[in-house]
């Protein structure tokens, strides 16, 4: 494959997980990969789809937020239909991105509200409980050096009641600066294992994390030897919109204040 | 209320007081706090009240066209010769529907009001059915809107259910028949049902900011053999054999073209009215339309009556207002989700809009903080056609800036303008005189946008509208 100038992204159930506006973080890689001079080839693994054959074609993989009705019926099709061939694929450097639900799936499992327990793939020794309290807000975090990420600060937002626990040894992916993070108090941010990470950050993450993008690109490159141009890329709107959120990040405790005392504000809605 | 009721006669002057001393301190349109402080005296003073209205009270809810939908609902009300009240500023949380209750009351807690039409938030319907025990509950639909605040549309759906729920024996829910979600809260005591049923307005397909459509009934995957706006549409589940429920009340045919207004044709018991226009824009406007054509064949409405209040219907604040701005003209449209946005967007792609597009993104509490749903929109339509510059403002203007650049706009096509003067300046610049330049605005961008038109004499303070 040395020199080829394409690669494959699979997106997992994009239909099904996309709750967040996940798919701009389709639209970031496949932009990114064609200023880097590389076709980036979507293709869809969903419920209807994603045999091992196709799953084994892909350069790298993408996985979003859904409903918790969703992510009933996504884990047993991805568990046992897509997770031997997935397994296999990440084992062997390829990227594997997974946001909020998507990330939450990739654990041990999820044990709901009401007690059920969502077995996850197993990728990323973590499990996920639900939490009494949803944490929501803009999040600001400062990733894990091991990355290399050229701009290692990390802008998103979150929203969620499941509290994610790492195993110990499991690195998460960054240290909140502001917000909730994996379970509101560790102070730790999703987690990174090899080539894959996982995250409740949305945004979605990739447009304003451009460097999260390249990791991704980069990643995906290396293990295919397709030839991507690495040079500096021009982000002055990335950055803007980047500086616009983080200065709002920063200014935002009172929309944070009203959550806390578990209330809502009286404001003026309507239809 | 035959006898007195010491208590609630206190809370209302405690509210009217409340409210001529906030108008009196211009601390705003008094829209809220007299509730605040009447519910403080009494908190059943909304219960009270909502027995005086001769035929009754209707709670019009869902997560679009609320506003819409109460307005075409007073003016038809009032063609059929009522007296109508409601909450008319928008307020629509449980202090919001108090204060307006208080406004309308005399002393004594009585209305002299045929009917209350009260628009009410999604997440407050459930309560506020509870308290005013409604003739006649409207839901129109539930789209992805704040979800940091509302959590998940499944969720809002279930409150929406609670809402009907909570209806006494006599009530009617009028439900939109082409949204799934709405379409499964048949278990009213009586359901109506209304819906679009015009093959040739389908969009063909779900658009990308529409949910994943799942059963309500069963949770397989429902397939769509039409699709008119966001999710709602002509649908079937292949798993359980549930579709969707026949309306009574249908558009039987709708045009749609610019923003001026739609062409519509209305059929239901009894009669039906049309074609005539309606001065809205867009698919989801004609579903509107029928919902209040509905809730006045419950209210008792015949058809001519409601044919002559939709003739003399003018659009609420905010819904496709036209104000001024430096001998220009600029309509001012809400957008405050990723459903509302998409519609606004094709209606302004469906006719001629004029040389320039205003769009303004605010994330305020009100807006709803989470912004990502702005990637959802396809502002991909806009890169090869569509008004030829876009000018992007508010307090995230950069991040839809951003949005619109991933779409394929660049400058100079794409102006970024944060303040609401510079954007409405770079507007009234561009845009062609007599041709009002369509801006799509979140709500709180709309607020701030009203506000710069009102101080430079362009339009009326909203809560005197109505």
């Amino acid at each position: 494959m040395t020199g080829s100038t394409s690669l494959r992204l699979g997106v997992l159930y994009p239909r099904e997980m996309n709750l967040y506006g996940d798919r701009g973080n389709v639209l970031a890689l496949v932009r990114r990969a064609a200023l880097r001079g590389v076709e980036l080839e979507v293709t869809t693994l969903g419920l209807d789809g994603g045999d091992p054959g196709e799953i084994q074609a892909c350069s790298g993989f993408l996985i979003g937020g859904g409903q918790d009705m969703d992510q009933l019926a996504l884990a047993h099709d991805l568990v046992t239909r897509k997770g031997p061939a997935l397994r296999e694929q990440v084992s062997s450097g390829a990227p594997l991105l997974a946001v909020c639900a998507g990330y939450q799936l990739l654990g041990e499992h999820y044990r709901t509200a009401a007690g059920d327990l969502i077995p996850g793939l197993g990728i990323l020794p973590l499990r996920t409980e639900a939490g009494r309290r949803r944490l929501v807000g803009n999040i600001l975090v400062a990733a894990n050096p091991g990355l290399g990420l050229a701009n290692p600060l990390l802008v998103g937002f979150e929203n969620h009641s499941g509290r994610t626990i790492l195993e110990p040894g499991l690195h998460p992916l960054g240290k909140v600066v502001r917000g909730g993070g994996n379970d509101g108090d560790s102070g730790a941010e999703g987690a990174v294992l090899g080539s894959v990470i996982g995250t409740y950050l949305h945004g979605p993450l990739l447009p304003k994390n451009p460097a999260l993008a390249d990791w991704w690109l980069f990643t995906a490159a290396g293990r295919t030897g397709t030839t991507l141009d690495r040079s500096h890329l021009d982000d002055s709107a990335e950055e803007a919109a980047r500086r616009e959120a983080i200065q709002i990040t920063l200014s935002g405790s009172r929309a944070r204040g009203y959550r806390l005392l578990g209330r809502r504000p009286r404001i003026r809605r309507t239809g | 209320m035959t006898r007195a009721d010491p208590r609630m006669r206190l809370a209302v002057l405690g509210g009217k007081v409340t409210a001529w001393a906030s108008r009196g301190l211009r601390m705003g349109g008094g829209t809220t706090l007299p509730g605040d402080v009447a519910r403080t005296i009494d908190p059943r003073v909304l219960r009270k009240l909502a027995a005086s209205p001769r035929r009754g009270i209707v709670v019009v809810t869902g997560t679009n066209g609320k506003t819409t939908t109460s307005a075409l609902l007073r003016r038809i009300a009032a063609a059929a010769g009522w007296r109508i009240g409601g909450n008319q500023s928008g307020s629509n949380l449980i202090y919001g529907l108090t204060a307006a209750a208080i406004a309308q009351a005399d002393l004594r807690g009585q209305m002299d009001l045929d009917w209350l039409v009260l628009e009410v938030d999604e997440l407050s319907a459930a309560a506020a059915a509870r308290e005013v025990q409604p003739r006649i509950l409207v839901v129109l639909n539930a789209f992805r809107d704040q979800l940091d605040r509302s959590f998940e549309v499944d969720q809002v759906a279930a409150r929406l259910g609670e809402a009907v729920a909570a209806l006494p024996e006599t009530a009617v829910a009028v439900l939109n028949s082409d949204d799934p979600r709405i379409a499964a809260l048949d278990r009213a005591p009586k359901a109506s049902f209304f819906g679009i049923e015009d093959r040739e307005a389908d969009r063909g397909g779900l658009p990308e900011s529409a949910d994943r459509p799942v059963c309500p009934r069963c949770g397989g995957s429902l397939q769509f053999s039409a699709v008119y706006y966001g999710q709602c549409g002509d649908y079937r589940c292949p798993a359980c054999g549930w579709s969707r429920p026949s309306p009574a009340l249908r558009v039987t045919r709708v045009l749609t073209a610019g923003l001026d207004h739609l062409e519509l044709t209305l059929a239901g018991p009894g009669g039906g009215v049309g074609p005539l226009e309606v001065p809205l824009a867009g698919a989801h406007n004609a579903a509107n339309v029928a919902a209040a054509a509905a809730a006045a064949r419950e209210m008792g409405a015949d058809w001519d009556q409601i044919e002559r209040g939709l003739r003399e219907f003018r659009p609420a604040f905010g819904r496709s207002q036209v104000v001024r701005w430096r001998q220009r003209q600029v309509r001012l449209l809400l957008a405050k989700n990723p459903a509302g946005m998409q519609a606004s967007l094709e209606a302004v792609l469906s006719g001629d809009a004029g040389p320039v597009l205003g769009l303004a993104l605010n994330d305020g509490v009100a807006d709803g903080t989470d912004i990502s749903w702005i990637w959802d929109v396809e502002f991909e339509k806009l890169a090869d056609s569509g008004p030829r510059w876009i000018v992007v403002s508010g307090r995230r203007a950069a991040e839809l800036a951003l949005r619109l650049r991933y779409a394929g706009l660049a400058e100079p096509r794409l102006m970024v303008r944060p303040a609401p003067e510079q954007a409405l300046d770079e507007l009234a610049e561009r845009a062609a005189p007599g041709m009002p330049a369509p801006s799509l605005l979140t709500y709180t961008a709309m607020l701030a946008w009203h506000r710069a038109v009102v101080g430079a004499g362009g339009a009326e303070p909203f809560w005197a509208e109505g």
